[in-house]
């Protein structure tokens, strides 16, 4: 018990894990917020069709495809390492960023997609036939009802990427799990990645606990799912 | 009778053809709607009626032929068929309203975002329609708030807030439950008496009859009989027509 709860190494962890959660959360936070832009950017160009989404659009099912495959970790160990040849240097944080971000575009481009084609197909009718243009009609119609479908697994999505940010300790990010593993070398102590541990938690759970309210609630007014039934006979 | 043949035709289907597939849901119609005038299709589920308002704003697009609004054929794409589509009005059978907006916003988006009009303006425009079907009192609810005979009367007012020159009205009461028809009808009727011109599929014989102008009836994609209600429906020339309304 005494070798789990070590008090000397965690006295020493402590500074170290306490500086890592500020890079972890930054780097979170970022990754969170330019992955979801970068996939409802995607998922607006794959909706909107003419010439532009005509081209787009298997380009856009090729990448979703492919981020969706590769092991976050894999990604992010090829764009650090590979970048040098490629003629530039990425820090340890400005790859994860780039590999966390990649990962996530390609599961929010899905989710947002998936989202627009729950939304009845009348609804662009209804507001073509009154000759709105189909950008109107996705951003004033569509999205609204959309959006609010893509919460609940936007949400999953973001908690993965935060929990993600601790694969960045194998280029050397300072953020929770890196600070951790270098004060355990130093003490041969556990301690310090309990401590790492027990910190993932207290950031994450608030985050798992939303998702859990967020998916019990049933959207109203999406889609119009409950009048859609009542509506057929 | 007499004096709306004489008036411009509004909306005109030439030698319009579709085919889903193998399978023609529209073979060769010709067919004109007057100012003013309110034509009834009729026909058996499948007949083509649905396809056939879908073909005047391209909602479906025709394999041959022409169709021609206020004399000019209906332009394939981009703005020139969006300035068109906000002078016909279309009232779908589901309603298809915006469930996130309340009956004025359902009726102000097409002024406001598709003509470009004052926010003011636009919403003068929703709530003069909403209170020519009735729902003056019920400008801030929303879809869910309303009974079915409600939704559908916002539709209409939908399709009525940018002054369209001819409704198109997809069986605007099959979704309805029997004792809300009467609403969303007197409305239609109320319409048809302003001058509104109206193209119609219904399943409702008895309203076109009494309403309409002209029954067009439709079958397998082709115009098989049409005239006035009374001809139509007391004097059917041809077996199929005699068939369909023997089974009503």
């Amino acid at each position: 018990m005494e070798i789990f709860f070590d008090r000397e190494a965690l006295a020493l962890a402590w500074p170290a894990v306490r500086s890592g959660i500020a890079v972890t959360l930054q780097l979170a936070l970022a990754s969170i917020a330019a992955g979801v832009a970068l996939g409802f950017a995607l998922a607006v160009v794959r909706a909107l069709g003419g010439r532009w989404g005509r081209v787009a659009s298997p380009a856009i099912v090729a990448y979703a495809d492919a981020f969706r495959a590769i092991p976050p970790l894999v990604l992010l160990v090829v764009i650090y390492f590979a970048a040098p040849f490629a003629g530039f240097e990425l820090s340890g944080f400005l790859a994860s960023f780039a590999a966390l971000v990649l990962v996530l575009g390609a599961s929010a481009e899905e989710i947002f997609w998936a989202g627009i084609t729950a939304v009845e197909r009348g609804q662009w009718e209804a507001a073509l036939s009154t000759g709105l243009s189909r950008r109107t009609t996705l951003f004033r119609v569509v999205l609204p009802q959309a959006v609010l479908l893509t919460v609940p697994p936007l949400t999953n999505r973001a908690i993965a990427t935060g929990k993600n940010t601790a694969l960045a300790s194998v280029v050397a990010v300072p953020e929770v799990l890196n600070q951790a593993t270098s004060i355990q070398a130093q003490t041969a102590s556990p301690a310090p990645l309990l401590l790492a541990a027990g910190v993932y938690v207290a950031l994450f759970l608030p985050l798992v606990r939303i998702g859990r309210w967020l998916e019990t609630r049933t959207p109203t007014g999406a889609g119009g799912r409950s009048t859609a039934l009542s509506r057929t006979h | 009778m007499t004096d709306r043949t004489l008036r411009r035709p509004v909306l005109e289907f030439e030698g319009v053809g579709k085919r889903f597939g193998s399978i023609p849901a529209l073979d060769g119609v010709d067919l004109a709607i007057r100012e003013g005038e309110l034509v009834a299709l009729i026909g058996p589920s499948g007949s083509g009626k649905s396809t056939l308002l879908r073909c005047a704003n391209r909602l479906a697009v025709p394999d041959v032929g022409t169709v021609r609004f206020e004399g000019r054929e209906v332009p394939g794409g981009g703005a020139e068929l969006a300035g068109v589509r906000r002078r016909m009005g279309m009232v779908f059978q589901a309603f298809n309203l915006y469930p996130h907006l309340s009956a004025l916003e359902n009726a102000a988006l097409a002024p406001r975002r598709a003509a470009g009009w004052s926010a003011e303006r636009a919403r003068l425009a929703a709530r003069e329609a909403l209170e020519r079907v009735g729902l003056a009192d019920r400008l801030d609810a929303r879809p869910d708030q309303l009974s079915g005979g409600q939704q559908q009367r916002v539709a209409i007012a939908r399709a009525l807030a940018l002054a369209p020159r001819i409704l198109l009205l997809d069986e605007p009461t099959s979704a309805l439950d029997p004792e809300l028809v009467g609403s969303v009808l007197g409305v239609i009727r109320s319409l048809a008496d302003d001058g509104v011109a109206m193209l119609i599929a219904t399943h409702e014989i008895g309203f076109a009859r009494e309403a309409a102008d002209r029954i067009v009836f439709l079958d397998a994609g082709s115009v098989v009989e049409s005239g006035p209600p009374g001809r139509i429906l007391e004097r059917p020339e041809t077996e199929r027509l005699r068939t369909f309304l023997k089974r009503l």
